[in-house]
């Protein structure tokens, strides 16, 4: 692949230009090359502000002057992106917690699950308090970088939209591991079970036919469990499954005509001539329109009887 | 994979430097270049939020600083004013300027000059002035394209404009191949002629310091050649895949407009056919239309499958899996209703208008022998009230052509006869063809009834019986190809550029058809590649032609040379 760089040439030519430019601005001060340097720049009517570097003529120094601050929803875009790079390191370390719960280990794997547990909720608070604050983007800002805006929003759904699915994929992945877990030593899977350490010791009861006091608390307990692990996981599943409706629709489709460029700037003229038309057939609506003519013959009669009043007054 | 890979390749160099978020500015060419081949979620995960026209752009006034601007546009005066006119009132923080060819000195000063506020960081030649629509097929997508019909002394200010912008384009693809080649052109085409004559000049005086890459042991050969030597593909009707679509529909830089069909549900309307996204388009393109029926009925079974298992949720499980399936069923659904929308709409269309009938004549016109049954055919469909007027056209040029020199009775006859039906189509034009592309003028034999090897060839065909009637025509190009690959192109048809010369066989080819070119070549062009036989053959054109594109070539140029010889 070939290129050539004309950046060289170009500067060249550019240098050259100015120089022959600046002395028609050069007033009677100065020596030598900062003072050329000042001076274009007060002639370019960009600043009155003398301490500039001037060993660095290029734009870096304008933009401070130049028109300065981007507008504030890219404060938040900004801010959107950075929870999306804490959620993933927090998928990362959640990846970690579940390969070790999966390990065989002796101990008790309460802390396990309650890590796993709590990395799952703050995630999934994550993406939700992202998603709400990208809705929020399309709100705020003018319209003329409404394309502008439209589009971050669409990349940063687009990642958020990856990320639940990944979350989504490293759940169930890791309770089918867990499933085959309990499976493959007993044989028989007794409950759908995000504890996995507690059912191994209900099975051994179940092989008396008539259950004593202890194991039907411990029955019971197991079914309280089992309740609120599924309500979790419903309550999971629901979260994301919403978060995923409300991103799908500001994601693009890959290969279809709306990924195209060409169509997209096709539709912004459209739309912009659409809205040109509407304005423009709005206004005169509006000029031509009864209610403009009401409103002025109202006030001549408005003006013409105070005019009466005044002279009634005055004859009488 | 080479030309659309060559795109993506210097699109991603062009974004890859530039930190923050930044506007992407295209003129009318470039838009369609870096269209095909990138698309927006791309650009938007390289964090180009925002994609506007050099023209339009200067209408706004509102300054977007915390962006930087990257423009990519064809080195044309017409951008190069709109440019100085943004860099004296700049919009945007930073701007980097890529050109799709070679710069002139004279406009890299304008634009110095025009710089007052600095805001240029870079201005780079990055060379891609092509539109690659496939992996081995790129146009130029050149709209006055019936110029080179017109002989010199006709358009005397056109037809520069026109060699240079096929210069151009040719220029680039070799610059992004990184290779220089050797340069044969056609003998009897001045066109292709000036043209080759032109790119070599500037690859090997001009700018011989920027085409100077590594020698390989075999030169690439570029072969420039006149559409009006095979001037049948563009006139046949089409039935495989992309060349079908092209023929009833347009496909136009891999989009489909189906606004003007009945009505569509919103997200049909426009459709993308391009085989680097679409893995059902990539596996039919080139088949015929009887095996791509089978193939979408497979496909729609498929998907009523999955959206019935889709529909049946039952459990958490299945709800969790329906969520996370979701993104492809959507896609593949929309792939399907895309195919199965231009299917219907295909076939509604042969019904329409008898092109079973039409093309089987066609086909025969085409391929086999006999005069007098030929004559016969096309007078019976003359007389067939339900043939449209394009294809009655498109008959009567076929047969002329063939028959051309046998029976000028009866030729006659068959001119009047569409002159007193058909009212729209212009009397003369057929008479325009023959001049244009007639038996003379041409050098290959794609009639197969020139040279003896061809003959024998046809008789043995005939025998053998055809496989399929309706596609038993083999472009031109494919006789070509054969000959390119076996050694034997002949340097008396096709003779060498200056003192080039090539010995043995070359391993890569260009082939560019001034005139533009049909997807069925560009078919035979894949075809030819996937049979690895160490040549690598990629084809070009001005534009991609379908039967109406190249009729309407032959009008403007006949409406051109008629009104020139009233002036002179």
């Amino acid at each position: 692949m070939a290129t050539r760089n004309r950046t060289v040439v170009y500067r060249r030519h550019r240098d050259a230009v100015k120089s022959v430019r600046a002395p028609l601005f050069s007033s009677a001060s100065g020596s030598g090359g900062p003072v050329i340097e000042m001076a274009s720049l007060l002639g370019s009517n960009r600043s009155s502000y003398a301490p500039l570097s001037t060993e660095d003529p290029g734009p870096s120094s304008r933009d401070a002057f130049t028109v300065g601050l981007p507008p504030s929803w890219v404060d938040d875009s900004e801010q959107v992106a950075a929870n999306i790079q804490r959620a993933r390191a927090k998928m990362a370390e959640l990846v970690k917690a579940h390969a070790k719960a999966l390990m065989p280990s002796f101990e008790d794997g309460k802390e396990d699950q309650h890590l796993i547990e709590a990395l799952t909720q703050e995630i999934t608070d994550i993406l939700r308090r992202s998603e709400k604050r990208l809705q929020k983007l399309s709100a705020s800002g003018s319209a003329e970088d409404s394309n502008v805006r439209k589009n971050v929003q669409r990349s940063l759904a687009t990642d958020l939209q990856n990320l639940s699915v990944e979350l989504r994929r490293k759940q169930s992945t890791y309770l089918k591991r867990l499933q085959q877990q309990k499976e493959g030593p007993d044989g028989v899977d007794l409950e759908m079970n995000l504890n996995g350490n507690k059912s191994s010791l209900e099975d051994d009861e179940f092989s008396d036919v008539g259950f004593n006091e202890q194991q039907m608390v411990k029955i019971k307990k197991g079914q309280q469990e089992r309740e609120r692990e599924i309500n979790q996981v419903v309550q999971s599943v629901n979260e994301l499954a919403q978060i995923m409706k409300d991103l799908s629709v500001l994601v693009i489709d890959q290969g279809t005509i709306v990924d195209r460029i060409d169509y997209n700037i096709q539709t912004v003229a459209v739309s912009v001539d659409e809205g040109l038309k509407q304005l423009q057939k709005a206004e005169r609506t509006q000029k031509k329109g009864g209610m403009v003519r009401c409103a002025t013959v109202l006030v001549i009669m408005c003006f013409i009887m105070l005019v009466l009043l005044i002279l009634k007054e005055i004859l009488f | 994979m080479v030309l659309v890979s060559a795109v993506r390749d210097y699109i991603n160099r062009m974004l890859q430097d530039i930190s923050g978020m930044k506007v992407l500015i295209l003129d009318s060419h470039t838009v369609s270049v870096v269209s095909v081949g990138y698309s927006q979620s791309e650009l938007l995960q390289k964090e180009v939020f925002l994609v506007e026209l050099v023209d339009s752009i200067s209408k706004s006034k509102e300054s977007m600083s915390h962006l930087k601007a990257v423009y990519f546009l064809r080195p044309t005066s017409e951008n190069i004013q709109h440019l100085r006119r943004q860099l004296a009132s700049p919009r945007f923080g930073e701007y980097h300027l890529f050109f799709s060819n070679i710069l002139k000195d004279t406009q890299i000063h304008n634009l110095a000059d025009s710089d007052e506020q600095e805001v240029v960081q870079q201005i780079q030649e990055f060379y891609v002035d092509f539109v690659a629509i496939d992996p081995y097929h790129f146009t130029l997508n050149m709209p006055s394209n019936h110029i080179y019909m017109l002989p010199a002394v006709v358009d005397t200010s056109n037809l520069p404009h026109f060699c240079d912008r096929v210069v151009d384009g040719i220029a680039s693809i070799f610059l992004s191949l990184k290779r220089r080649p050797i340069i044969r052109y056609q003998r009897t085409s001045d066109i292709a002629k000036r043209i080759a004559q032109e790119t070599a000049r500037l690859m090997y005086q001009q700018e011989s310091g920027l085409f100077d890459f590594r020698r390989m042991e075999v030169s690439p050969l570029l072969l420039v050649i006149d559409r009006r030597d095979d001037p049948v593909a563009p006139l046949l009707n089409q039935w495989t895949y992309q060349a079908m679509v092209h023929e009833l529909i347009g496909i136009q830089d891999n989009k489909v407009d189906l606004r003007n069909i009945g009505k569509l549900p919103k997200d049909q309307q426009e459709v993308v056919l391009s085989s680097e996204q679409d893995a059902f388009f990539k596996a039919n393109m080139y088949e015929n239309f009887g095996d791509i029926g089978m193939n979408i009925k497979r496909l729609v079974d498929e998907f009523q499958q999955i959206s019935k298992s889709n529909q049946s949720i039952q459990t958490i499980e299945d709800m969790a899996k329906f969520v996370d399936n979701y993104p492809d069923y959507r896609k593949m659904h929309g792939n399907v209703s895309k195919h199965v929308t231009l299917v219907t709409e295909m076939s509604k269309i042969v019904e329409e208008r008898k092109l079973m009938l039409v093309s089987q004549t066609e086909q025969e016109l085409a391929c086999n022998g006999g005069q007098v049954a030929a004559f016969e055919a096309v007078k019976n469909i003359l007389n067939n009230e339900s043939v449209s007027d394009i294809d009655r056209l498109r008959l009567v040029m076929l047969y002329a052509l063939r028959y051309e020199k046998e029976s000028p009775v009866q030729l006659m006859q068959l001119f009047n006869k569409l002159a007193s039906r058909s009212a729209k189509y212009k009397p003369g034009l057929v008479q325009f063809v023959l001049k244009q592309a007639g038996v003379d003028k041409r050098t290959g034999d794609f009639f197969g009834n020139r040279d003896l090897l061809n003959i024998a060839r046809n008789m043995a065909r005939g025998l053998k019986g055809v496989e399929n009637v309706y596609t038993q025509h083999q472009p031109l190009l494919f006789q070509t190809m054969e000959s390119i690959s076996k050694g034997r192109l002949r340097d008396v048809d096709y003779p060498y550029v200056g003192n080039h010369f090539q010995q043995g066989r070359p391993q890569e080819v260009v082939i560019f058809i001034v005139g533009g070119t049909t997807y069925e070549e560009s078919r035979s062009v894949a075809l030819q590649n996937a049979r690895n036989s160490g040549i690598r053959f990629i084809l070009g054109g001005s534009v991609v032609l379908n039967s109406k594109r190249f009729l309407k070539d032959l009008e403007e140029a006949q409406r051109m040379a008629r009104s020139s010889t009233v002036v002179v």
